[in-house]
């Protein structure tokens, strides 16, 4: 049993800790902003699918079902190497000098925000359509309109509602965030595969990356459910 | 100088198929109350929630004020529906009460939001009706922090803090348990002293013929008979009238046929 013998964690651990504290960052960077956009591409489209559009509806399910038919990683790498190619072929109809790229932190962001937020707004969906039709009606008997009703009653409640289930989503985006590596986003498990590669410490380099994950997973999650009791507690 | 405070014209609602509303007219004047009465599937609620347009009308008028909702001739305009609205206080049956908001925040946020008044002005409004409506010690408790009787008294707090020129009641009474009718009522029928306009759709007989000026009672889409409350309970016309109060003063007698 030389190779349980010769683990060397104090080594890997003490090599990788900046590496994973930088990671860390770029995940927690990367999972702050892309959660952020879901909410919104989410609420936009739960809005867009609930009007009385026919073809906006159309449109969006077409969307929604490209997006949930397919491998997170495979829109990840279409987000950075395809997107920009084909922005730059259109605009170069008008500027044919025109040159585009995303970063890959950028392209990442997108990417994650556009996929989480396909199924947040399944989630905001059913959360508004679950609200009782008496709140709107009395916030519109007291003269608000369709559009003031549902973004200062409907919404704040069916958001509220939504918390929950929003936190387990953050919780597996701040892990998809893995997914970067693909597209050169330096995070986690970029900086730790380079580092295995280097040393040949590959049980100890991955036991600790997950242990990371775990790390900032699990308190997340806690905080999440304290929100949640705190939300929940009126109405 | 315009006398009639709601004015209804040949009103007809139709869901699909099913025709709830043949054509009704009716006037109220200023400072009058109207009872509606009926039985259930009569069309009195749908009538009630046609005179804010809550429900839109399939085709006939409803002016408020000498305004249409809806000037013949002209588009539906929402912003001129929901403007007129502001004159119209409504009470539900279920309160509708914002839960996410203490009893304080939901007689202040339709006035600061709509009616543009100061976040001040707003709060001393709330608090002033609030007051009226007996519930000063409970305005930062919310909604389910509170009986039924006091989630309805903060609902026509939160519907007086607009100044409305007229107020509907929507079966107001009819989801709370009983030891807390009264508690309502009285709410209502101080309202009721003090000379707002009212229109109101209830179960509550005894209340109907203490309060309303005038008795509307409908069945089948239309109204059948209306008169003088006394009159109307004392002596009704119609059979339809006759059998109803019948049934309701002696719900004993009434078997199933």
């Amino acid at each position: 049993m030389d190779v349980l013998n010769n683990l060397d964690f104090a080594t890997a651990f003490r090599a990788l800790l900046p590496d994973l504290l930088g990671g860390l960052w770029i995940s927690v960077e990367a999972t702050v902003a892309g959660f952020i956009l879901a909410v919104v591409i989410g609420v936009l489209i739960a809005l867009g699918r609930l009007s009385k559009s026919k073809l906006l509806n159309g449109i969006l399910v077409v969307f929604l079902e490209i997006v949930r038919g397919t491998p997170l990683l495979v829109q990840l790498v279409y987000m950075y190497y395809v997107v920009p190619l084909l922005i730059m072929l259109v605009v170069q109809f008008w500027q044919p000098s025109f040159q585009f790229t995303f970063s890959p932190f950028l392209a990442g962001m997108l990417g994650l925000g556009i996929n989480y937020g396909c199924y947040l707004s399944e989630v905001v969906r059913s959360a508004i359509l679950s609200i009782d039709k008496g709140q709107t009606e009395a916030a519109l008997a007291l003269g608000y309109t369709n559009r003031q009703s549902m973004w200062s009653i409907v919404m704040p409640q069916a958001i509220r509602n939504s918390v929950p289930v929003f936190g387990n989503y953050l919780v597996m985006m701040i892990k998809d965030t893995s997914l970067l590596a693909f597209i050169t986003v330096s995070e986690l498990l970029l900086r730790t595969q380079t580092y295995a590669s280097q040393t040949f410490l590959t049980i100890e380099s991955y036991t600790i990356l997950a242990l990371a994950y775990l790390v900032i997973s699990l308190p997340l999650a806690q905080i999440m459910r304290l929100l949640e009791k705190r939300l929940l507690k009126h109405g | 100088m315009v006398n009639a405070m709601i004015e209804v014209k040949q009103l007809h609602k139709s869901f699909g198929s099913n025709e709830i509303l043949k054509g009704i007219d009716f006037e109220v004047k200023k400072g009058e109350k109207i009872v509606i009465i009926g039985p259930s599937g009569s069309g009195k609620s749908t009538l009630l929630r046609c005179l804010n347009y809550l429900e839109r009308p399939t085709s006939g008028s409803v002016k408020v004020e000498g305004q249409y909702f809806v000037e013949p001739q002209n588009k539906f305009s929402e912003k001129h529906v929901a403007s007129l609205r502001t004159e119209i206080g409504m009470v539900f049956q279920r309160f509708n009460l914002f839960p996410t908001m203490t009893a304080l925040e939901n007689v202040i946020a339709a006035q600061v939001k709509i009616r543009k008044r100061s976040k001040e002005e707003a709060r001393k409004t709330a608090e002033h009706y609030l007051n009226k409506v007996g519930l000063a010690e409970r305005m930062d408790h919310y909604p389910s922090q509170l009986s039924g009787g006091q989630q309805q008294r903060v609902a026509i707090a939160r519907a007086l803090a607009m100044e409305p020129k007229v107020m509907l009641f929507d079966e107001a009474t009819s989801a709370l348990d009983p030891e807390l009718v009264g508690e309502v009522l009285k709410v209502i029928r101080e309202l009721a002293d003090e000379g707002m306009t009212m229109v109101l759709v209830t179960h509550e007989m005894k209340f109907a013929e203490e309060v309303g000026d005038r008795i509307i009672f409908m069945d089948n889409g239309f109204i059948v008979e209306e008169g003088h409350p006394k009159e109307f309970f004392r002596n009704p016309k119609n059979e339809r009238t006759k059998a109803f109060i019948s049934q309701v003063e002696h719900p004993e007698n009434m078997v199933a046929h």
